[in-house]
């Protein structure tokens, strides 16, 4: 339910201090928070959240959280037998997960009524851009760090069980394997010394990264990357968009639904997922499960002056079939936990406390041109 | 000597009014229930300089002390809800006072210029105690102005008032 900003302000500004002006803020704004989330997480574009409730959940007996177990589908092939021959038998067993579930929060945001006057901006912009937006962020950080855990976990298996650094020049090399991840033509090629600055990625870099996934009785479905790789796509040539196609980009960009054949999902949050890594997914229902245990929760209060609220959602997003992700690296450098050329903190997400810098500098007054009242 | 359960630090006095932190740990394995070295809930935390956790003092061997300021952990072993969530954040007690009953301690140990658990209101610091075989970052009698190591509370109820835990209220001091 979309809320105009002025009801909300009225709420904040006059009925906060009655039990049912409390009531009635929390409703519109536990509803408000529902809808955003859906709107911009590409987490939930890729794994689309489900309802659960306490019912569909299991307890433990040490202490009290609570999980949902998954079940993955059975094993099974069939045979060829003679006329008097038998098959052979399968004892019936499937694998299980456990989907944890644990909590995202906004903080929690205080004010005094007084100092709200100060603000021409409703309060109801605040909740969006602080409150929703955070939450939105963190899940999609802990996807990001979970998927990027599932590649390089398969990374690890095909290559003896050992973590194996994998940059231009072990490629080159031809001491690693590239199972899950893969590097673009341009950065495999790169005889420069091994960095995170991003090459351009070249049409035979996403057919690469797709054969990944569809060489393993999986197809991609989806790709994810950051607004500046997609960037990038723009400068492909007539020989890889054709003639119209290359008409069309160059007035309008790209405007098709599929590229490739694939969805795509792309994000403006780059500090989550770092430019240059492109990833690829299945279908959800071969990725996981992305759980939303009961609504969103929106916490409003009034203590004298001062106004405080919250929102919050328990989560559980679990990858529970690693293999159906694939990562493509647009960069040189090593990316795996072994760091060999010391740049997974520019390719991997940034830390919690660091995300949503400010890009404004309006404090240190860096705006232009600066005014002085007086 | 007190025995760990499956709960072992437990609020006596509201903890509405506490800041509850969550923080990083510093060894993300020690939030698997089926590590040796598991965290349990009562064991007392300090800060590293990445703003992560990590135990107080070493716990390689019983009867080291802990000599920075640290805070007591409030999950239990093996928590769903800290093993889901990517860093491994896990809670502590960060600021306010309150009042606990605890089994991560003990009573008789000696650590460091202290002293054993006799008296209520005898001021407590960390040290690596044994219980039951296994080592934890618990709570053991301060010699009070004797004692240079950092106290982190006072008792309220001894152990043998108190079912065999230990009652203390927090209460910072160098």
């Amino acid at each position: 339910m979309s809320v105009p900003a002025r009801v909300m302000n009225d709420l904040f500004t006059q009925k906060l201090g009655t039990a049912e002006g409390k009531e009635k803020i929390a409703e519109y704004g536990g509803t408000y928070v529902r809808d955003r989330l859906r709107e911009v997480s590409y987490c939930r574009k890729i794994l689309p959240p489900q309802q659960v409730t306490r019912a569909d959940c299991q307890r433990s007996v040490n202490h009290d959280t609570l999980v949902k177990i998954i079940d993955i589908e059975p094993y099974s092939r069939a045979l060829v037998v003679t006329f008097r021959g038998q098959p052979t038998a399968n004892f019936i067993r499937a694998p299980r997960v456990e989907a944890a579930f644990f909590t995202i929060s906004s903080q929690m945001f205080q004010k005094t009524e007084q100092e709200l006057l100060a603000y021409e901006m409703p309060i109801t912009k605040v909740i969006e851009d602080n409150s929703v937006k955070d939450i939105q962020e963190i899940e999609d950080r802990e996807f990001t760090v979970n998927i990027e855990a599932s590649v390089q976990a398969l990374q690890q298996q095909a290559n003896g069980g050992t973590v194996t650094t994998l940059d231009a020049a072990s490629i080159q090399a031809g001491t690693v394997v590239e199972f899950a991840v893969r590097k673009g033509e341009l950065a495999r090629a790169s005889t420069a010394t091994a960095s995170s600055t991003v090459f351009p990625i070249q049409r035979p870099d996403l057919v690469n990264l797709f054969k990944l996934l569809d060489g393993n009785r999986l197809r991609s479905e989806r790709i994810l990357m950051t607004e500046v790789d997609w960037d990038d796509l723009l400068q492909w040539t007539v020989e890889d968009f054709g003639d119209r196609l290359q008409s069309e980009t160059a007035v309008d960009g790209f405007k098709y639904n599929t590229l490739l054949g694939r969805a795509y999902v792309r994000t403006v949050k780059t500090d989550i997922l770092r430019a240059g890594n492109v990833y690829t997914f299945t279908r959800p229902e071969f990725l996981g499960k992305f759980y939303v245990l009961n609504n969103s929760k929106f916490y409003i209060d009034k203590i004298a002056n001062m106004i405080t609220f919250q929102a919050w959602e328990d989560v559980s997003i679990c990858l529970a079939n690693i293999a159906s992700v694939r990562k493509l690296e647009l960069y040189s450098g090593d990316a795996s936990s072994n760091n060999t050329d010391g740049i997974l903190a520019n390719v991997t997400p940034v830390a919690e406390e660091a995300l949503g810098a400010v890009n404004n500098q309006a404090d240190a007054n860096l705006f232009f041109p600066t005014v002085t009242q007086y | 000597m007190s025995t760990v359960q499956r709960v072992n630090f437990t609020p006596v006095s509201d903890v509405l009014g506490l800041n509850r932190r969550d923080f990083p740990l510093a060894d993300p394995t020690l939030a698997n229930p089926t590590n040796a070295a598991a965290l349990v809930d009562g064991e007392w935390m300090s800060i590293n300089t990445s703003y992560q956790l990590q135990r107080a003092v070493a716990i390689g061997a019983a009867g080291n002390h802990a000599t920075v300021r640290s805070f007591p952990l409030w999950a239990e072993k093996g928590r769903y809800d800290v093993q889901a969530n990517s860093a491994r954040k896990t809670v502590v007690i960060w600021l306010g006072e309150s009042e606990w009953d605890t089994r991560i301690f003990d009573a008789t140990a000696v650590v460091n210029s202290g002293a054993a658990i006799t008296t209520v209101m005898q001021p407590l610091k960390v040290g690596s105690v044994s219980l039951g075989g296994v080592i934890y970052s618990g709570l053991v009698g301060s010699a009070g102005a004797a004692d240079n190591d950092p106290i982190v509370g006072y008792v309220t109820r001894l152990p043998a008032n108190n079912g065999g835990k230990l009652r203390f209220r927090t209460g910072y001091r160098s």
